[in-house]
């Protein structure tokens, strides 16, 4: 009978430690795809900056036509970019890094690309040109919160597979570290659009 | 001399005051939520930037907006901004305050800095569709800028906000999800836990008395008194696992039916919204950086 007990105790702590592993991965789970929904929504962004190029540098060539360098710049910086793709599932810092340091390139052609909108009163009267201007603000902007969305799930997650004990859970079901997005100096210049 | 200097100061002390009042740089906390005071205002004009009459006037297209479609917004026009990011700044004055519905995310922020001398719209992820950027930078272009590069705030705003209502007006339904939600729960829960507590009532008095197990079977039922309004029933009961038998007596109405127990109506509607001075609340929609801003 005492035995019984020892059987029903160790039962009952094994039962305890089980629950509290499905708990604890299933919270990993959660934290781990709330990170891979943040990364695809980054990437959403940076796609739909990347599709206003077309119509942005078609619109500026038809008052500007011979900056032609300006326009290769971006459309080269833009091919690149979509080139890069990162997998939010095997993310790495050096493929995060490439990533950023190509769309970051976008970013700073286009910035030239506005630049030089400037010099041309025509153009930038021009209707069409203004709104695809406000929508590449607005993209930019949402780059921004996403990326800062993202950058809160990668840490939250990170925070809860270093923290004990879920590090322990961590370390046998192999979550691994995400790395998030660094503010770097130059390479991540947002344009700056001046109305 | 000394009253040169003297009238000096005064101006000077004078020019300080009136350098404070005029632009003061607000932080986003510092924001006042007229909403939150009176449902049916929207527009925060702590400095006195706009007459009372725009204003009021504002409030009530935006009042029947949201009636209408649901849409929250806040509206602050303020002399200066922390920060002079008017994006950011306008961007994080809607998120902390969750100005839109959850879920929906149809909440929309208008910011006017006239230090920063820069018009803002931002727009919560449910609107992008009905008021993309362009269209939010169309009706800056057209109603707001050129008003706003006059300094005639009044018009400015109270225009583009027409506008902004014009467009969004019939976007949607006002359709107020959340509260049904909770109502629809509440309303189950408490149906779930009367149903229980009948069940246990009549699993209860089920049982025998002397042995507990549920196996009581009725064996004989008849009335033994008479009253005017009603009469007394005996029932004879027998556990068919002890052989126990026991009797119990009902009073039972004239009319028919037993009288144990009436039937309990739960009553009580969930309401929204008080009267037309209450607080409103904001629904914690949530933003994706939409929207644009003008300068002028």
């Amino acid at each position: 009978m005492k035995m019984n007990k020892a059987t029903i105790i160790v039962l009952a702590v094994v039962a305890v430690v089980v629950i509290w592993a499905i708990a604890g991965y299933n919270g990993l789970v959660k934290a781990d795809e709330a990170v891979s929904t943040a990364w695809s929504n980054v990437e959403n962004q940076y796609q739909r900056r990347a599709d206003l190029i077309p119509n942005l540098v078609n619109t500026v060539k038809g008052y500007a036509a011979h900056e032609k360098e300006t326009f290769d710049a971006v459309v080269a910086a833009r091919t690149r970019a979509t080139q890069i793709t990162v997998d939010a599932d095997n993310m790495t810092p050096e493929k995060l890094q490439e990533y950023q340091e190509a769309q970051g390139a976008v970013g700073a052609a286009l910035s030239r690309l506005i630049a030089i909108s400037e010099a041309y009163p025509d153009l930038k009267a021009n209707q069409n040109f203004k709104e695809l201007q406000a929508q590449l603000e607005g993209t930019e902007n949402r780059i921004s919160v996403e990326r800062r969305n993202f950058n809160n799930a990668a840490k939250e997650y990170n925070t809860s597979i270093r923290t004990f004990p879920r590090n322990i859970l961590a370390g046998v079901f192999g979550f691994e570290k995400r790395p998030y997005f660094e503010a770097k100096d130059g390479a991540e210049n947002v344009p700056s659009v001046n109305f | 001399m000394k009253q040169k200097f003297f009238s000096l100061l005064c101006l000077l002390l004078s020019a300080c005051a009136f350098f404070e009042a005029n632009a003061r740089i607000y932080k986003v906390d510092d924001v006042p939520m007229v909403h939150l005071q009176d449902r049916t205002r929207y527009v925060s004009n702590p400095d006195g930037i706009l007459s009372s009459s725009s204003v009021a006037q504002m409030d009530s297209m935006l009042f029947a907006l949201e009636e209408k479609t649901g849409i929250q917004t806040i509206v602050a026009v303020l002399s200066g901004i922390e920060g002079g990011d008017c994006f950011d700044f306008a961007l994080r004055l809607g998120e902390k305050h969750g100005v839109g519905q959850k879920g929906r995310d149809n909440g929309l922020v208008i910011l006017l800095s006239t230090e920063e001398r820069c018009v803002q719209f931002i727009t919560g992820y449910g609107l992008e569709e009905t008021l993309p950027d362009a269209k939010c930078k169309r009706i800056q272009d057209k109603y707001m800028v050129q008003h706003f590069s006059r300094d005639d705030w009044d018009k400015g705003m109270v225009e583009g906000v027409r506008a902004v209502c014009g467009v969004l007006d019939g976007s949607m339904e006002n359709i107020d999800e959340e509260d049904d939600t909770v109502a629809i729960i509440a309303c189950c829960a408490v149906a779930v836990l009367c149903l229980v507590l009948v069940l246990a009532i009549i699993w209860h008095a089920n049982r025998c008395p002397q042995c507990g197990k549920h196996s009581i079977q009725r064996t004989d039922s008849r009335i033994v008194e008479r009253h005017s309004s009603f009469v007394v029933r005996e029932t004879t009961y027998k556990c068919s696992k002890c052989g126990h038998t026991f009797t119990k007596r009902n009073n039972e109405g004239i009319s028919g039916g037993s009288g144990t127990g009436g039937g309990v109506i739960i009553g009580g509607g969930f309401g929204r919204g008080g009267g037309g001075f209450s607080g409103g609340s904001f629904g914690g929609g949530s933003f994706g950086g939409g929207g644009a801003g003008s300068r002028f």
